[in-house]
């Protein structure tokens, strides 16, 4: 059979370029999604005209159903969330087609109009960029599944390489070579958060399984994937359409049904064939406390106002699926748990970042040799990178401040400033000298994540924000002192260093 | 779960861990200046393991059996990274304050428990 | 992990790009393939009932994927890691034809 030896090499190579190949854009991953743990809280920091309030969830509701009426009366389908500590407004989408467009809008819950607040993606295009990095949705999706199914492998490659993971558990040499220090980095960050990077992969996949992983639900229900939903205990069946009109109820008075069945409010209600005779409204309940990601789901006839259906009981597996689902949205975190699930993100992204500097490292050639066209096209690409996405974070948010309150069209504006920071960030990195690279890729956008607590401060400076802008502050002064300790002529230390430490111990 | 269920199993977990590491010949040596004595290492060894079983226990009375997992899995994982860090930086400090986490600890638990 | 990237390639070092190449796309098409097959295979003769089958196929899916990718990069030869991917799928395509997928009209 093979050698072991030869295994281990070959899972060596496998992960070196597993690794590098999906890298740059794991890293945007990683950080996106790191981000969108706190996506609640990012988007009330973008909306600061949204100010809670204690209305009543049902008339809120039935005041956005006029809205919607309005709108589209004809729409396959409408969305209304009821405010909630996460989102003071009501946020409502509406759609004529399954695939799509779903328009979206903000309303005050008071007058079921537009919400007076400024145009904005919030923490949602994080959240999005995150599995579909801003393209058309099936592009977005398949690539991001594709790339953690290779980040996948370069876990498992990793593990089966790492020769010596359990005594070099502890093992961080700073003393010695780059090249060493690197490589104990990169360990440290992947081995002492491996449960948590194996499981965000892999639960990140099965999140997306749906769409890439169709074949059981094709094989054993011929694709009918509603039905599937509905036997697993995922969804109420639902009804075709009538097609003949019916005069629905006021959608608050299902509401109120539906808070009485289940003593608390629903998070979200959804009307299926709006003003048809066969109009369904569905009400979706948080997730009881819990790691599944499994919602109480009641289904009202939207005329009579008679519960029609709720969702089945999930079995094992259902079950299993949903608590990886849940276990990687960390919906049912409370707030040390959900800052632990943060931080071992911020390690994720520090795996996926020190593996591509090590790359580098490992490379550079000995001597006056110069370095290959490929070589520097890798160094190009991390520094762009890892310096240019949090120089896209801060122009995002800092032209969610700057930029005019009634500019039209100002969320596309937002994401296009991030998009142009970025890629300002990474082609400036290529002009740089080759000794201050690094520490100036990492200095501008320190210097600029630092400038939106100070920018926030002067033009809306709201005591409820302290807590972003703190985050803000510590990110900003974390980039700083990164670009310091790339600045310094450390390599030429460590050596002396090394030297002085051989000498004394001989 | 509360904080300080979180503060507990990560002190738990940070002597535990601080015990594993110095029952190893290199990190010994660097928060030492001497080599693992073999009586010791032993006597290290299941101290260490002590210290992440206790913390495991604790983290499923404070937690439960659903978040108490996930819980002490985290607290490894930033427990273990407070060890390299100290070794890395300041080796010295590691004995001290493996030791300060026991009280430390023993001071949270009644406000970590439920109930 | 060893010092360089040469001495780190194994089987990678002395075969040329071709052989390398066609370990990636067999890996990548080839694992997906066996993956697709088992999944559709499992959720057919998995106990408990057909949703249940599903939803636990589907989350296998990946594992079975992964293990294949690393099984091509891990066997000793192209040829190797090919005959035995392409006997895998040629079992679980009986499989699936035993089980009835490729009949037409509704599931049972």
């Amino acid at each position: 059979m093979s050698r072991p030896q030869s295994v281990r090499q070959s899972m060596a190579w496998l992960h070196t370029w597993s690794g590098l190949v999906v890298g740059w854009v794991l890293f945007a991953v990683f950080v996106t999604g790191t981000a969108s743990y706190y996506r609640a809280e990012i988007s009330r920091w973008m909306r600061p005209e949204l100010v809670h309030s204690n209305l009543d969830p049902a008339a809120a509701v039935t005041r956005a159903a006029a809205f919607l009426q309005t709108t589209m009366p004809d729409a396959l389908g409408w969305s209304i969330r009821p405010p909630s500590t996460e989102n003071p407004a009501v946020e409502v989408y509406w759609w004529r087609d399954p695939a799509g467009p779903y328009h979206h809008a903000l309303l005050d819950p008071a007058t079921g109009e537009q919400a007076n607040v400024r145009d904005t993606q919030g923490g949602d295009f994080l959240y999005r960029f995150h599995f579909e990095l801003n393209l058309p949705p099936i592009w977005g999706r398949w690539i991001v599944s594709a790339c953690a199914m290779i980040l996948l492998i370069a876990l498992i490659s990793g593990i089966i390489t790492h020769r010596r993971i359990f005594a070099d558990f502890f093992t961080f040499r700073r003393d010695r070579s780059a090249q060493r220090g690197w490589l104990d980095a990169h360990n440290v960050a992947g081995v002492l958060a491996l449960p948590f990077h194996l499981m965000i992969v892999y639960t990140g996949l099965v999140t997306l399984s749906s769409m890439v992983m169709p074949w059981a639900e094709m094989t054993a229900y011929r694709g009918d994937l509603l039905r599937y939903y509905a036997e697993a205990g995922l969804m109420v069946p639902g009804r075709p359409a009538a097609g003949r009109p019916g005069e629905a109820l006021p959608l608050g008075a299902i509401v109120t049904r539906a808070i009485a069945a289940q003593s608390e409010t629903p998070e979200m209600v959804v009307v299926s064939s709006p003003g048809d005779a066969a109009a369904t409204v569905t009400a979706y309940f948080a997730e009881p406390p819990g790691l599944a990601h499994l919602h109480p789901q009641i289904a009202y006839d939207a005329v009579t106002g008679a519960e029609i259906g709720r969702v089945g009981e999930a079995g094992t597996a259902t079950r299993t699926g949903a608590v990886m689902v849940g276990i990687h949205e960390a919906h049912f975190a409370a707030a040390p748990l959900r800052f632990l699930f943060f931080l071992c993100g911020v390690m994720g992204a520090a795996t996926v970042a020190s593996g591509l500097v090590l790359w580098t490292v490992a490379r550079a050639p000995r001597g006056a040799k110069p370095e290959g066209l490929g070589l520097r096209l890798v160094r190009f690409l991390n520094l762009g990178t890892i310096g240019g996405l949090p120089a896209g974070l801060a122009a995002y948010f800092l032209a969610n401040r700057l930029l005019p309150v009634n500019l039209a069209g100002r969320a596309d504006w937002e994401v296009r400033l991030f998009f142009l920071a970025w890629i300002a960030a990474a082609l400036a990195s290529a002009f740089y000298a080759r000794t201050r690279a690094w520490s100036l890729t990492l200095a501008v956008p320190g210097i600029a994540v630092l400038a939106i607590p100070a920018v926030d401060a002067l033009i809306v400076g709201e005591a409820r924000f302290l807590g972003f802008d703190a985050a803000m502050a510590v990110l900003g002064l974390l980039l700083l002192v990164g670009a310091r300790l790339a600045s310094r002529r450390r390599l030429v230390r460590r050596r002396t260093e090394a030297i002085l430490h051989r000498t004394a111990e001989a | 779960m509360t904080a300080p269920a979180l503060v507990l199993s990560l002190l738990l977990a940070f002597s535990g861990f601080s015990a594993l590491a110095l029952s190893l010949e290199r990190h010994h040596r660097a928060v030492f200046r001497s080599p693992v004595p073999r009586s010791r290492s032993g006597g290290l060894r299941a101290a260490g393991w002590a210290g992440l079983t206790l913390s495991f226990a604790t983290a499923i009375a404070c937690a439960g059996w659903s978040f108490g997992p996930v819980q002490w899995i985290g607290s490894l994982t930033f427990s273990a990274l407070a060890v390299v860090v100290l070794i890395a930086y300041r080796p010295t400090w590691l004995r001290m304050a493996a030791l300060a986490a026991l009280p430390l600890a023993a001071l949270t638990l009644p406000l970590a428990l439920p109930g | 992990m060893s010092a360089g990237a040469g001495s780190a390639r194994g089987w990678a070092a002395h075969t040329d790009r071709a052989v390398v190449a066609a370990r990636v796309i067999l890996a990548g098409a080839g694992g997906y393939a066996v993956a697709a097959l088992a999944t559709g295979w499992l959720a057919l003769v998995l106990p408990g009932s057909r949703a249940e089958a599903v939803s636990a196929a589907t989350i296998a899916s990946f594992a079975i994927m992964a293990a294949a990718v690393i099984w091509v990069f891990a066997a000793r030869t192209l040829a190797r890691a090919a005959l035995s991917l392409g006997l895998v799928a040629a079992l679980l395509s009986v499989g699936l034809w035993l089980a009835g997928a490729f009949q037409t009209g509704a599931p049972a």
